[in-house]
């Protein structure tokens, strides 16, 4: 199944960076502290990029600067070259996102939710209706693709949930946290449509508290805390580099701690 | 303008979802002008301005009793009941169906009033021509004769101004009488009076022609009256028939309607901003003037058909239930015009209510009882003019108050487009006021993450 585009098509360039952040700070107002101090990263085309971290750790802030949906107080974030804080409209034909949340409404059918979306991302005719059966059964929703999303399962809503991220076949996908809160099942086949759209040249940021999907998936893990990256490389050179520690989840407890993070 | 079309196509499909939002926009708009348009023509009815039934126990039933009851059926203000089930009430009946609430007021006209009011018309008129009890035209002599009474029972709750209008109208109808009575007396003592003056003067000297040709009264003066108080509008187009409350109170209604819908489009946009969708749709090619411009789009088009809907209520479900027709004011267009412009700033008001609320809770608490704050102050639960100084100052601030008086210029007065324009403008101005304070708010707080 072809869902990206080749490289070549897409105009990238060799040497480029699909996403390059430098030195990225956040203080939000009446905050004791920013919830980003200087951050950097930079993650290659077609890699899946794993942002880990505790909660409060600044992940869901980088993604929404990243995603344009936030200004950060310094710093500067590049995506395919385009700069985000300059050129915000020209980097939101470039992403998709799928939230933490289940971005969707509740009271219209994932074929209409896809529909509406298709459309403010400017797909029309068959392409659009072809784009949504093909999202669709990348999902495996075709049989519930004309149900209302409020009567879906919680693993139906977080399959239905990335449809809506991919439908318009982003150059970089941005996944906070997309598979929260569901059963082994389904978690499984996301991560295999993960894989799948790695596979065709689609890169990614993710985010997740599941250490070992960041082991199985990504290329590379940024473990931040507080802020700021405290390790970031392949997971298994991590690993390798921590003596005492063997899997990622280990090495995150080692360098985050094990105090509890509201 | 695809973009926008979309949104439309999506949020009409979400309100057509939605059924507690349905209920907002249309169910209870329509209920209110029902009921209130109802209720205040009633009320209207015991304040006298449509006409109201009355118990009328003639127990004369002589000429006097069937004046009264012809001239107060011709002043338009009472319906005349003389039975109940069937059967003729008797003052006691009469009496107890005020104290019930059956009827707002009766009226009792006491045996033997025609014979007493043409006695004291004769004695009266006699007084006046200084003849006394012993002059030979005088036909009733003896003791001064009572002045005869009819009494009218009110139930305590009628209002004041209907109290006053009825009693004036009775004043009214026995002043006539009177006339007549005293005119009748006079037309008939009169000649007799010169007759007698003029043989006591001159003996037997006169000749009889000259008594004869004495001439008489024959004049009705009571229906010939000289002056005339006439009703005139002030507006220059302004209806033949006096605006009923249907007229009044429709349009009212409708406006309060029209600005109920903040909560569900407030409701819309905060589950939107906390389910994220607004997150997904802000990292798409889209502008949040485009999406805001959609929302509103929709809701324009939901409020045209609520506002239409209630116009339909006003123009034939209310006369089928007793009330008069609503009529379409003097200028549609300016009806058109006004209709969207207080449309626009109800759109712009629940924008701004879900940009600035932060749970649902806070929008649908805030919302209503705001609405309800302007609406009063508006006038639409009581007039401006009838509120004191300082409230008719703050009701200028007021929305509702804009919209009321342009569709009351239209629905009312008589006014056209030229009239309503600066309530237009009004309107208008706080539509793209509260868009902009949005707008503002928004990118402050949701793009720098305040």
């Amino acid at each position: 199944m072809q869902i990206i585009d080749t490289a070549e098509k897409r105009g990238e360039t060799a040497g480029e960076k699909a996403l390059v952040v430098k030195d990225l700070v956040k203080k939000y107002k009446g905050s004791s502290g920013p919830a980003l101090s200087g951050l950097d990263i930079s993650v290659n085309y077609g890699e899946i990029f794993g942002l880990l971290g505790p909660n409060g750790a600044g992940k869901t802030t980088a993604i929404s600067i990243m995603c344009a949906l936030l200004r950060p107080t310094s710093g500067s974030v590049t995506i395919c070259g385009v700069d985000v804080l300059k050129q915000p409209n020209r980097i939101r034909r470039l992403i998709g996102l799928v939230p933490q949340d289940i971005a969707l409404y509740s009271n219209l059918t994932l074929r209409e939710n896809l529909r509406y979306f298709g459309r403010i991302c400017g797909l029309k005719g068959q392409e659009l209706k072809d784009r949504i059966a093909e999202c669709i059964e990348i999902v495996g929703l075709e049989k519930k693709a004309d149900q209302r999303i409020f009567t879906y399962s919680g693993g139906m809503k977080r399959r239905a949930n990335l449809a809506a991220g991919i439908l318009h076949k982003p150059r970089i996908l941005f996944l906070d946290e997309p598979t929260v809160g569901i059963d082994a099942q389904s978690r499984n086949m996301i991560l295999e449509k993960l894989t799948l759209l790695k596979e065709n040249g689609t890169t990614m940021i993710y985010t997740t508290h599941y250490m070992g999907e960041a082991e199985q998936l990504c290329a590379c893990v940024a473990i931040i805390d507080e802020g700021h990256i405290i390790a970031e490389g392949p997971p298994q050179e991590l690993i390798k580099q921590a003596p005492g520690h063997a899997s990622l989840r280990d090495l995150f407890l080692a360098l985050t701690g094990k105090r509890l993070r509201d | 303008m695809f973009k926008i079309g979309a949104t439309v196509i999506k949020e009409l499909l979400l309100l057509w979802r939605d059924r507690a939002g349905m209920l907002v926009l249309f169910v209870m708009p329509a209920l209110l002008v029902l009921v209130i348009t109802l209720v205040q023509e009633n009320v209207l009815r015991t304040m006298g301005e449509s006409s109201t039934r009355i118990l009328l126990v003639d127990k004369d039933g002589q000429s006097l009793g069937q004046t009264v009851e012809k001239k107060l059926l011709e002043s338009g203000l009472v319906e005349i009941i003389k039975e109940i089930d069937g059967r003729e009430v008797d003052e006691k009946e009469a009496v107890e169906a005020v104290i019930n609430s059956d009827f707002q007021l009766c009226i009792i006209i006491p045996k033997g009033i025609t014979k007493a009011v043409k006695a004291k018309a004769r004695q009266v008129v006699m007084k006046s021509l200084s003849m006394d009890d012993t002059s030979a035209v005088n036909k009733t002599p003896g003791k001064e004769i009572q002045r005869p009474d009819i009494a009218v029972y009110f139930d305590p709750t009628v209002l004041g101004g209907f109290r006053s209008a009825i009693l004036n109208s009775l004043n009214l109808v026995i002043v006539g009488i009177e006339i007549d009575e005293k005119m009748k007396v006079l037309s008939r003592l009169l000649p007799e009076y010169i007759n007698m003056s003029i043989r006591k003067e001159m003996g037997p000297f006169v000749p009889e022609d000259l008594i004869k040709d004495i001439p008489g009264i024959q004049l009705d003066f009571s229906s010939n009256p000289l002056l005339e108080v006439r009703e005139k509008p002030a507006y220059e187009n302004a209806f033949e028939k006096t605006p009923t409350s249907v007229q009044q109170n429709v349009p009212a209604w409708a406006l309060f309607g029209i600005f109920f819908i903040v909560v569900p489009m407030a409701g819309g946009l905060i589950k939107e901003r906390h389910d994220k969708t607004l997150s997904r749709l802000l990292t798409m090619p889209v502008s949040y003037i485009t999406l805001i411009s959609g929302k509103v789009i929709a809701y324009v088009f939901v409020c045209l058909i609520q506002f239409g809907l209630i116009l339909v209520i006003g123009k034939f479900l209310l006369p089928l239930l007793g009330s008069p027709m609503l009529e379409i004011g003097s200028d549609p267009m300016a009806l058109i015009i006004i209709t969207l412009s207080a449309i626009l700033a109800a759109t712009g008001y629940g924008v701004l209510l879900g940009t600035v609320a932060r749970t649902y809770e806070q929008a649908s608490m805030f919302g209503p009882i705001s609405i309800v704050i302007a609406a009063a102050l508006g006038g639409i639960m009581v007039p401006v003019y009838a509120m004191p100084k300082i409230m008719q100052k703050i009701s200028a601030f007021s929305p509702l108050e804009w919209g009321l008086d342009a569709f009351l210029d239209i629905f009312v007065r008589g006014g056209n487009i030229k009239t309503v324009l600066f309530d237009v403008f009004l309107l208008l101005s706080f539509f793209v006021v509260t868009m902009f304070v949005s707008w503002i708010y928004f990118f402050h707080k949701t793009r720098n993450g305040a």
